[in-house]
C-alpha cells in the first residue's frame, strides 16, 4: 500500500488561533501549533544549514524558543511570520555553535586518513550555504541591523511587507536596509550556480 | 437510485437464485446460479444472449498450490489447513439496501487430514448454505470463523460452495495508520457505491476465504449490480452485459494473488482504455461524473520505466480504479487508488506499480517482512522521483535517513514492527534504505539492478521470507550479508 498521506496542514487563521490558546495557557494547543508549525521551522532552518541534523538541531532549539517566549509573540502579524524570525535565529545560532566545536578541533592532531571523519566539522564543512552565514557574521559587526531584513528577504523569501511588519520598521527603510546589506555581503559571497 | 431498482435486482437475483427478496423468506435455499435462468428473467427486449454456463474450474490448479502457514504477527486470520486453489466468486450488490448477496465456490487442497476445515468470513454475513459434492454440510459460524463439519485427507481436493448475505461490515484496522479509521475490507461508501482495500486481512468481510499470504489462488468473478453502477474487479473483463438494469460483468485472474491483492468495486463508473510496453491492456475505471485524473495516464511510462530496472511487467493486464478512500494499494494488475491528491500522485502509482514485481509477483509468506514489499516499492518510488526532478539520488536517501531514524525508535526496527501499527513509516524508509546500501555495497548499478530483478522473476507466484530472500542474495552477490541483514532489519539504531 502507499505510505500515509500526510496530514492536511493547518490553515493560517486556524494557527493564530492556537497560538493564541497557547498564550493563554492550554497547553494541548501548545502541543497542536508547535506540530503544524515543525514542518515549516524545519524548512527554514534547512535554508540556512543544508545539513539535515544540523537543520533538525536548530529546528529542535527554535521549537524550545517558541514554546518557550509564546507570550512575546505581539499578534502583530500571522504567528508563522513570527516563527520563522525565530528560527532563522536559532539557525545562526546553532551555526555558531558548530562554528566554534568546530574549531576547538584542531585536525592536525589527528591523522585524518586513519579517523572516522569528526562530525562536528563534517556537518559545517557539509554545508553549502556557509558563505551566506558568513557573510552574515561580518555584517553583523558593523551593520547588525540590516541581518534580520536580508535573511528574511533572500534565505527565506518573505515580501517586504511582510518583513516591514516583522521588523516593526516603515517599508521604505526595510527596502533600503536590504539593499545596503546585499551591497555588502555580495563581495563575500561565492558565485551561486 | 431509483425506487424501482431495489424490486428489479432483486427480480434478477432472485432469478440467480443469488437472495431470498422481501418476504419470500422461504426461498432462501436457491438452486445453483445459472445465467441462463437469469437472463430468462428478464423483461429487457435486447437481452444479452444466455451467457456461457458457469466458469468451470482452470484446468490446471497446480499453479496456485501453496504451502499455507499461521502468521507470526496475526495467528487469529488464516487457517494453514487450507490450501485454496480457486475461487469462482458470484456477488450481487444491491445499493438499495446495501445488500451483498454471495454465491461462492471455493476449490482447495486439504493440507491435513481432519473431521472438519475452517475459512475466515466475517459474522456480518449470513450464511444460508455450505455443500460439497452437492450435498448439505453442517457448519459452524462462530466470529470469523467458518467450520464446516466435513472430513479432509492431506493433499485431496474439495469444491465446496458457500451462500451468504448480508451487509457486510469492515473489519478493525491494526493500525495507527488515519487513512484506515475506517477499516478494513468491505466500505460502502456514502453514495452506496462499494470499494475494498485489506491489507492485512479483511477478504473475509466479503468473502470465505483463507485470508493469508502464504496461500494463493486463481480467482474468477461474476458481479452484479443494477445501472448506473457497475462491478469492477482483478484481472481481465470476460463480459459487461445488461439486462434491463441490471448489469453483469465477470473478470478472470489469470495467475494466483494472496487474498489481500484481490479488490471489488461497484459504482458509477466508466472505463477508459490504454496501451502499455508490448501492448500490454491498460484500464482505468474512474468516477462517470468525473474527468479522468491526468496522472493515470503516467501508466505505460512507469511501467517502461519499471520494467527497464525489474524485467517484463509480470502479468497479462494492468489497471488502476479509483475508490473513495485516502490510501492507495497494489491489487494485482488493478491498483486501487484513493480519489486523493497523495494517492493519486505519479510517484504512488509508481510505487503501486512496482508491487506487481515486489509484492504480487513475489509475496511475503508471514506478515513480519511486510518490508521485502514496501523497502522495494518505495526505493524504486524515490528512485523515480529523484530522477524526474533532476536530483541526486544519495540527496534523496538522506532527505528520509532523519525519518528512518525516527520510525526506528518509535515503532521498532522494519523487520520486528509493532504489530498494532501495521504499515507505519519504518518498513518503507528503512526497507528504501537498505536497498540503497546494497547497491552502494554491491558498487555496480547494471549488477544491483540485475539482482534486484532476478528476485521476483525466480520466485514467480510463490510466497517466501527474508531468509530465502538473504539466500538469493548472497549466493548472487557472493558476499557474506549476514551482518547487514540483521543491522538493517533488527536493528534498534540506523547502521552507519
Amino acid at each position: 500500500m502507499s505510505t500515509r498521506a500526510p496530514d492536511p496542514e493547518p490553515t493560517p487563521d486556524e494557527i493564530d488561533e492556537l497560538a493564541r490558546r497557547a498564550q493563554a495557557g492550554d497547553a494541548e494547543a501548545l502541543e497542536l501549533v508547535l506540530a503544524a508549525i515543525r514542518p515549516r521551522t524545519l524548512n527554514v532552518c534547512r535554508g540556512v544549514l543544508p545539513y539535515t541534523p544540523d537543520a533538525e538541531d536548530a529546528c529542535q532549539e527554535a521549537l524550545l524558543n517558541i514554546a518557550t517566549k509564546i507570550g512575546s509573540w505581539g499578534g502583530r502579524g500571522r504567528f508563522t511570520t513570527w516563527t520563522h524570525v525565530v528560527a532563522v535565529n536559532s539557525s545562526r545560532t546553532t551555526y555558531r555553535r558548530l562554528k566554534n566545536q568546530a574549531t576547538a578541533y584542531d585536525p592536525t592532531e589527528h591523522n585524518p586518513l586513519s579517523e572516522k571523519p569528526d562530525p562536528r566539522t563534517t556537518s559545517v564543512i557539509a554545508g553549502t550555504r556557509l558563505d551566506l552565514l558568513e557573510a552574515m557574521e561580518s555584517l553583523e559587526k558593523d551593520h547588525p541591523q540590516y541581518v534580520e531584513p536580508l535573511i528574511l528577504r533572500d534565505v527565506y523569501g518573505m515580501s517586504y511587507d511582510e518583513i516591514a511588519e516583522q521588523v516593526g520598521a516603515p517599508l521604505g527603510t526595510v527596502k533600503a536596509q536590504i539593499h545596503h546589506g546585499r551591497k555588502l555581503a555580495r563581495p563575500l559571497l561565492r558565485e551561486q550556480q | 437510485m431509483r425506487r424501482g431498482a431495489a424490486a428489479l435486482v432483486c427480480a434478477l437475483v432472485a432469478g440467480t437464485a443469488l437472495a431470498g427478496c422481501g418476504s419470500d423468506d422461504a426461498d432462501r435455499t436457491p438452486s445453483v446460479p445459472s445465467s441462463s435462468t437469469a437472463a430468462s428473467t428478464t423483461p429487457a427486449p435486447d437481452d444479452p444472449e444466455p451467457a456461457e454456463p458457469q466458469a468451470a474450474p482452470p484446468a490446471n490448479l497446480d499453479l496456485a498450490l501453496s504451502e499455507p502457514a499461521e502468521d507470526s504477527l496475526y495467528p487469529d486470520v488464516g487457517h494453514p489447513g487450507v490450501d485454496a486453489l480457486h475461487y469462482d466468486l458470484t456477488l450481487a450488490w444491491d445499493p438499495t439496501t446495501d445488500t451483498l448477496t454471495g454465491d461462492e465456490v471455493l476449490t482447495f487442497r486439504s493440507t491435513t487430514d481432519a473431521p472438519q476445515f475452517q475459512l475466515d468470513l466475517s459474522d456480518a454475513l449470513e450464511v444460508t448454505s455450505v455443500r460439497i459434492d452437492d450435498a448439505d454440510a453442517a457448519f459452524e459460524h462462530r466470529g470469523q470463523d467458518l467450520v464446516v463439519d466435513h472430513p479432509v485427507t492431506a493433499d485431496e481436493r474439495y469444491a465446496v460452495s458457500i451462500r451468504y448475505r448480508g451487509t457486510p461490515e469492515p473489519a478493525e484496522a491494526p493500525t495507527e495508520r488515519s487513512d484506515f479509521d475506517g477499516g478494513l475490507g468491505f466500505t460502502i461508501d456514502d453514495e452506496h457505491q462499494v470499494w475494498t482495500m485489506q491489507e492485512p486481512f479483511g477478504a473475509f468481510t466479503y468473502y470465505a476465504v483463507n485470508d493469508h499470504p502464504s496461500d494463493k489462488a486463481l480467482y474468477d468473478f461474476t458481479l452484479w449490480t443494477v445501472d448506473p453502477m457497475v462491478g469492477v474487479a482483478n484481472g481481465a473483463q470476460v463480459s459487461d452485459e445488461r439486462a434491463g438494469i441490471a448489469r453483469r460483468t465477470r473478470y478472470h485472474l489469470a495467475e494466483p494473488a494472496a487474498s489481500y491483492l484481490v479488490t471489488i468495486a461497484f459504482g458509477d463508473y466508466t472505463r477508459t482504455a490504454d496501451t502499455g510496453p508490448g501492448g500490454l491492456p491498460i484500464s482505468y475505471w474512474t468516477f462517470a461524473d468525473e474527468p479522468v485524473p491526468d496522472s493515470l495516464f503516467v501508466s505505460p511510462d512507469a511501467i517502461a520505466w519499471l520494467e527497464e530496472k525489474l524485467g517484463p511487467y509480470p502479468f497479462d493486464t494492468a489497471g488502476l480504479l479509483v475508490v473513495d478512500s485516502e490510501s492507495a494499494m497494489e491489487t494485482q494488475t488493478m491498483v486501487t487508488l484513493g480519489n486523493t491528491s497523495h494517492a493519486l500522485a505519479e510517484s504512488t502509482i509508481v510505487h503501486e506499480y512496482a508491487h506487481h514485481w515486489y509484492g504480487d509477483q513475489v509475496t511475503p509468506n508471514d506478515w513480519r517482512d511486510l518490508w521485502m514489499n514496501e523497502g522495494m516499492a518505495m526505493y524504486l518510488e524515490i528512485v523515480w522521483t529523484a530522477e524526474r526532478n533532476g536530483q541526486d539520488l544519495d540527496a534523496a536517501i538522506a532527505d528520509i535517513a532523519p525519518y528512518e531514524a525516527s520510525y526506528r525508535a518509535d515503532d521498532g526496527p522494519p523487520g520486528d514492527f509493532d504489530p498494532e501499527n501495521f504499515a507505519s513509516g519504518g518498513v518503507y524508509y528503512s526497507g528504501a534504505m537498505l536497498w540503497h546500501a546494497l547497491r552502494q555495497r554491491i558498487g555496480d548499478d547494471d549488477r544491483f539492478w540485475e539482482i534486484v530483478a532476478g528476485w521476483p522473476a525466480s520466485r514467480d507466484n510463490a510466497s517466501s521470507d527474508r531468509e530465502t530472500l538473504l539466500a538469493y542474495l548472497e549466493q548472487t552477490t557472493g558476499d557474506d550479508l549476514d551482518e547487514f541483514w540483521d543491522a538493517w532489519l533488527l536493528g534498534t539504531t540506523t547502521p552507519g
